[in-house]
């Protein structure tokens, strides 16, 4: 009877879930033999012209050596490391005093804080663009992080982890003398590790992903991060298809790199930030 | 995934054996804390804020200058019918987008929530577009969509039609189209959201639902999935959401086109005041009418969450 069920089941889930999972995978994969196919190959052609005739890694070269790739990356990469580290020391910071100091206010604020995750940032688009403006920030990369420097997301993420420690463990510093940043950094701090991890984590997917706001402050190609630099880049009359897929496979491949090696922190604060924001 | 699941009931559990102590400190120390971070907020989320609703009522421009004009901008965005065809247009796409994504990411969630072999190695990949870049996803789709791409050469080529489907360049067609990649991201995170909220659901009921005989499909239906219905609902509030501030699918894949087929209201609010308009007045008084929108349905949702939780 069991093994019956198993048996249907099996034949059932399975061509289903290859179903899904090919839906999934067909755009990538097809980008990966577009990128390997040499100049005169076409990029059309079903089932023939599907798979690359004559691979070559010529279009990836290109990709980094004709168009600014190299350049875009390296901008992506200081906008996030930028806004992972604000995110970090920003968010834990107000987190620990939302869940551990008094002051007064603190309802308020917190309040505040909840009511705002569900502003949608286009909502502020002009508004912070002229801000941003005013400040001389636009066109600089750190115009494009520090609207993003702190996250909703990251403060609760640190609030509800500095929420869970144990009384006891700042207690027993307390009696020590040691003063509150002593408490914070030497006993808060090391019990919070995962979820820093996390909203690390959260930070670099979310500044990879950025593109309205790039899109809107910077105006010097030069300083695009990649999302905003390959959509750039494609719409350009110029444009080869087998490069902007090459290009459009390595900026794919940062993001896929930290979820397969942090797939815990990544679906932890990608479902938090579902939730809150 | 066992990690969302396991972290919340950690956190219940932690809650019920020790109220955490907040500490008073000295009066700078707070500040000291809370300050860097507010400084940011009141810079980027405060100051802008306010300032949306004070541009609203005036005819500045991003370049400078202005002056209060009343309710002019309302009044204009009343009869602006470019305006209200960006909103249909974002309605329909919230009609298509939304319960494709509540109905698709249900059905796999309910798909991959077994122990079957293979399944530890379905679910990463089904996940993996949430981490993708939208933009460069939309880039992707852009060549799957065309005349020449991937999805029409497999229609022609299976003769299933006889010319390629005009995804993208039919003014009808193009805003549907759109939908397929808003829906082919989205599923991945709203898929891992419903598995975690079935993986909560406890087995006993299911195990009665079999004692008495009823099949596989009826207890899903039945048994399984009215436990869920808060996760649904929730998931359905945000997908809205996010349809509600499509930007960059239109932006990236037609550009709002063929004509203004697919400009949506956050296309029509970039148009009027990022780029080429600079009437900072007009395009804030949009996104206020957005913000109204969005919290209208936050507030369904808030109105939702209150009567499930009583």
């Amino acid at each position: 009877m069991t093994t019956r069920v198993t048996t249907r089941e099996k034949l059932v889930r399975w061509p289903l879930m290859l179903l899904a999972v090919a839906t999934v995978l067909a755009p990538l994969l097809w980008q990966v033999s577009t990128a390997l196919k040499s100049a005169g190959e076409s990029t059309v052609g079903f089932p023939g012209g599907l798979l690359p005739q004559h691979p070559t890694s010529q279009n990836f070269v290109t990709a980094f050596t004709e168009i600014p790739l190299l350049r875009y990356v390296g901008n992506s990469l200081a906008i996030a490391a930028m806004g992972m580290g604000t995110n970090l020391i920003l968010a834990t910071l107000t987190g620990y005093a939302l869940a551990r100091i008094a002051f007064r206010g603190r309802t308020l604020y917190t309040t505040i804080l909840l009511a705002t995750a569900v502003l949608p940032f286009e909502v502020i688009l002009v508004s912070t663009l002229l801000v941003t403006r005013g400040l001389q920030l636009n066109d600089t990369l750190i115009g494009v992080v520090l609207p993003q420097a702190v996250s909703i997301v990251a403060i609760f993420v640190m609030r509800q982890a500095f929420l869970r420690v144990p009384n006891e463990l700042a207690e027993a510093a307390d009696i020590d003398g040691a003063g509150p940043w002593q408490v914070f950094r030497h006993v808060m701090l090391p019990s919070v590790r995962g979820s820093l991890a996390v909203i690390a984590v959260l930070g670099f997917l979310d500044s990879w992903d950025h593109f309205i706001w790039p899109l809107v402050v910077l105006s010097d190609p030069s300083k695009y991060p990649v999302n905003v630099g390959v959509q750039y880049l494609s719409g350009t009359f110029s444009a080869d298809q087998r490069v902007i897929s090459a290009a459009a496979i390595v900026v794919m491949i940062p993001p896929l790199l930290v979820y397969l090696l942090m797939q815990k922190q990544v679906f932890k604060g990608l479902a938090e930030g579902a939730l809150k924001g | 995934m066992t990690a969302v699941t396991t972290e919340s009931g950690v956190r219940v559990s932690a809650r019920r054996s020790s109220v955490p102590v907040s500490r008073r400190h000295r009066w700078y120390v707070p500040l000291l804390f809370v300050g860097p971070a507010l400084v940011v907020q009141i810079t980027f989320l405060f100051v802008p804020l306010a300032n949306t609703f004070v541009l609203a009522f005036t005819n500045a421009s991003t370049i400078g200058g202005g002056r209060f004009t009343g309710l002019a901008n309302f009044t204009e965005l009343w009869s602006d019918s470019a305006f209200r065809h960006a909103v249909g247009r974002t309605f329909l796409y919230m009609a298509v987008a939304v319960p494709a994504l509540t109905i698709g990411s249900t059905c796999l969630a309910v798909l991959v929530n077994t122990r079957l072999r293979g399944t530890g190695l379905v679910r990463p990949l089904l996940f993996s577009p949430m981490v993708l870049p939208l933009a460069v996803i939309a880039v992707v789709f852009q060549y799957m969509l065309n005349s020449d791409g991937l999805v029409n050469q497999v229609l022609t080529g299976l003769r299933v039609v006889s010319e390629p489907v005009p995804f993208l360049n039919d003014p009808d067609l193009a805003l549907l189209s759109l939908t397929l990649v808003t829906v082919w991201k989205g599923c991945a995170l709203y898929t891992l959201i419903t598995l975690a909220a079935l993986q909560n659901v406890s087995p006993e009921l299911d195990e009665a639902g079999q004692l008495d005989g009823a099949g596989w499909l009826r207890r899903t239906i039945s048994v399984t999935l009215p436990q869920i219905r808060g996760t649904t609902v929730l998931i359905a509030i945000l997908a809205a959401v996010a349809t509600l501030r499509v930007f960059t699918e239109p932006y990236v894949i037609t550009g709002g086109g063929p004509g203004d087929a697919t400009r949506t209201i956050v296309v029509y609010l970039f148009q009027k005041g990022i780029s080429p308009g600079t009437d900072a007045g007009y395009a804030s008084a949009i996104s206020l009418v957005l913000f109204s929108f969005v919290l209208v349905i936050s507030g369904v949702s808030w109105f939702v969450a209150r009567r499930a939780s009583s």
